[in-house]
């Protein structure tokens, strides 16, 4: 990804600023100490392990293809929650979001011309779904800010919600003709100088978005809320409305991960995504943001996204039976969070 | 079982139980052996799916047709806690028989044994009990004999080479294990196959495609898939396509809905083995019929398969096995 670089700035925000130190000493134990470096460390290991264990077969440009292709999705998705996750939130309802997103949109295709509809209704379409999206997140934002209900709840009942309301629109069928031939031979299966389009819209996203979250307004008040909401109120930060906007934000990642979804699938897979939260929850918190809040980045959702995925390739490239890869993703889970306690419990201290 | 859902959130489920429980209450009731016309309740496995909806209409024709009263509902999802009630509120109206698509081969068990003591007479239509007790009759596909048809279908046009790879839904499934054990049983006579162990997706379409592409890179003589149901058989076609493979390894599914058939004629999916639902919808109410007359039923009753492909798909004998998306 080529967000690496800009975004590693994100490592630590604020409120969980390093004291300066001086000298190379200073910044190897810095480096240690960024939780990115630990699970970069990992992913490194794991691509050299199945490169070595696969020779020709695992590291070859087909593979990481169709690696960052399959991660697409998941990395829009993680990098909105990792805002949310940032704020000491939740956000369980968005695989729901994405569903109703693309039933939305699929539903104006269908009658706007279905897979034959032209560039018009496409745009139409993007349209129709990114809003649904963010203002689906927003309704949930607003809940979370000012309905003092917790934010696991209310993403709970969005999820039941938004998927009923999906299932209600199409009978429970993925309706036929959701996705026009145009966006699927673009955005779904056209490259862009042989990187697939669907790869470089998620690199964007990453890069606009890791740069928002590490050096903007905007990434800092995520970071002070997740930190201590109190202090960011008196402050003068505007608590609730800063909390709708990243959920919003959310919600618009949703959306556009429908649009990717559609165009590569072409069909709404109503009954496809009840695990898109738990899996991108996952890949967020192995990228080292705190379920707590206060401290996270988009750099280690980039990696904590492609550690399954290089795990799950990895493992039927070299012909392991499948049920270790649920075994080897939950095993990396447990560690990086444990890792991420005594990280926290030691900063404390000191 | 023909489909598995997957596993939605626990609050859905329980939402959903609720709003079925509420819409339990509403029901009428009559008593077995009234007078009157006899009565059929229908609970199919998942509500929307068009192989239940074919298997309902042909049912409802049948019992039109036998003067009998009938009524079909089924779960919203594919989920013991969805269905128990619905059974429950069944149980409360006493019909006179009772044809249901259990959704689990045991935790409905007591429900169906309590509904049956009390007089119902009931017929196991697509997915059965273990107890053999339950049930005056079981009318199901024969799914291991469906396997070998995808099998033989596949290894022609694969030419009888190359390697083929099943991807199914979840392990441990009655009805899924018997379309893949007669899957591998046909391909072990077709000595040019080699067929690589099989993968699951949990029914989430991104993990097929990733499977899909991720076995390509370790098999490059990869040369035709086995899907295990309709949302497998999308993540399969995508990951294909991104791998510009699409044709080139030729997909079986199982089933012959809506939207199977466009990706036949679409060319995304070459063989479609189709079930027969309408008869056992048929059968089922003949059944039962037979058993209010007094007449001898049949205990165990296994319905055709057919395979479909471009070229026999517009052959009437074929395309009457086109599932439905409505009556």
């Amino acid at each position: 990804m080529t967000a690496q670089d800009s975004a590693t700035g994100a490592a630590a925000g604020p409120a969980a600023q390093m004291p300066p130190r001086a000298g190379l000493a200073g910044w190897s134990a810095r480096i240690a100490r960024m939780s990115e470096t630990w699970t970069l460390a990992i992913l490194l290991v794991l691509v050299a392990f199945f490169s070595i264990a696969a020779p020709g077969k695992f590291f070859t440009t087909y593979d990481i293809t169709q690696i960052a292709v399959n991660a697409a999705i998941y990395l829009v998705l993680g990098v909105g929650m990792t805002f949310v996750i940032i704020t000491a939130g939740i956000d369980l309802s968005i695989g729901s979001i994405l569903v109703l997103a693309a039933v939305a949109s699929g539903e104006y295709n269908i009658h706007h011309g279905g897979a034959a509809s032209g560039w018009g209704t496409v745009a139409v379409c993007v349209l129709i779904a990114l809003a649904v999206g963010t203002a689906w997140g927003a309704l949930q934002g607003a809940l979370v800010a000012t309905g003092k209900i917790p934010a696991l709840i209310v993403t709970l009942g969005g999820l039941g919600a938004a998927l009923g309301l999906a299932e209600i629109a199409t009978g429970g069928q993925d309706p036929a003709g959701a996705a026009s031939d145009h966006l699927q031979s673009s955005l779904g299966y056209g490259k862009l100088l042989g990187v697939p389009w669907l790869v470089v819209l998620a690199a964007a996203v990453t890069v606009v978005f890791g740069l928002v979250l590490a050096g903007t307004r905007f990434g800092n008040y995520t970071f002070a809320i997740g930190s201590n909401p109190a202090a960011a109120r008196r402050a003068g930060i505007g608590v609730g409305r800063h909390l709708v906007k990243v959920y919003a934000l959310m919600g618009l990642l949703a959306g556009l991960g429908s649009v990717m979804w559609l165009s590569s699938y072409g069909t709404t897979s109503i009954a496809g995504h009840s695990t898109d939260n738990l899996k991108v929850i996952t890949a967020v918190v192995l990228g080292g943001t705190s379920l707590f809040g206060g401290r996270g980045s988009v750099l280690g959702t980039v990696i904590g996204v492609f550690i399954p995925a290089v795990l799950t390739t990895g493992l039927i490239v070299i012909g392991v039976q499948q049920y270790w890869q649920d075994v080897a993703v939950g095993a990396v889970l447990v560690a990086a969070v444990y890792i991420d306690q005594m990280r926290r419990q030691s900063r404390e201290r000191g | 079982m023909r489909n598995i859902r997957g596993t939605t959130g626990t609050l859905l489920a329980a939402g959903a139980v609720l709003a079925l429980a509420a819409a339990g209450c509403s029901s009428g009731s009559s008593s077995p052996g009234s007078s009157g016309p006899k009565t059929i309740r229908l609970i199919t496995g998942v509500k929307s799916d068009p192989f239940y909806i074919t298997m309902t209409c042909a049912a409802q024709t049948e019992a039109k047709a036998k003067g009998l009263t009938f009524t079909a509902d089924g779960s919203a999802q594919w989920d013991v806690s969805v269905q128990k009630p619905l059974i429950d509120s069944v149980a409360a109206a006493k019909p006179d028989g009772l044809l249901i698509s259990p959704v689990d081969t045991a935790a409905l068990t007591p429900s169906l044994k309590q509904l049956q003591s009390s007089g119902t007479k009931i017929g196991l239509v697509d997915t059965s009990v273990t107890d053999p007790s339950v049930g005056i009759t079981r009318i199901s596909s024969d799914n291991e004999k469906g396997g070998h048809v995808a099998a033989q279908a596949l290894a022609k046009l694969m030419g009888d080479k190359g390697s083929v790879i099943v991807i199914s839904v979840k392990p441990g499934v009655s009805t899924t294990d018997a379309r893949i054990k007669g899957f591998t049983d046909e391909m072990a006579g077709h000595p040019g196959i080699k067929v690589l162990p099989t993968l699951y997706d949990n029914d989430l379409p991104a993990t097929a495609a990733s499977q899909i592409q991720s076995t390509l890179a370790a098999h490059p003589d990869l040369g035709g898939v086995f899907a295990g149901n309709t949302n497998t058989g999308q993540g399969i076609a995508t990951g294909l396509k991104q791998a510009h493979k699409q044709g080139l390894v030729k997909v079986a599914a199982f089933d012959a809905e809506p939207d199977e058939i466009t990706a036949l004629q679409a060319g995304t999916v070459q063989v479609l083995v189709a079930q027969d639902p309408a008869a056992i919808g048929t059968q089922g109410v003949d059944q039962l019929a037979a058993a209010f007359a007094g007449k001898p039923v049949t205990g165990q009753i296994g319905t055709t398969m057919v395979a479909i492909t471009q070229q026999n798909m517009n052959d009437p004998a074929v395309s009457k096995y086109f599932y439905k998306g409505a009556c």
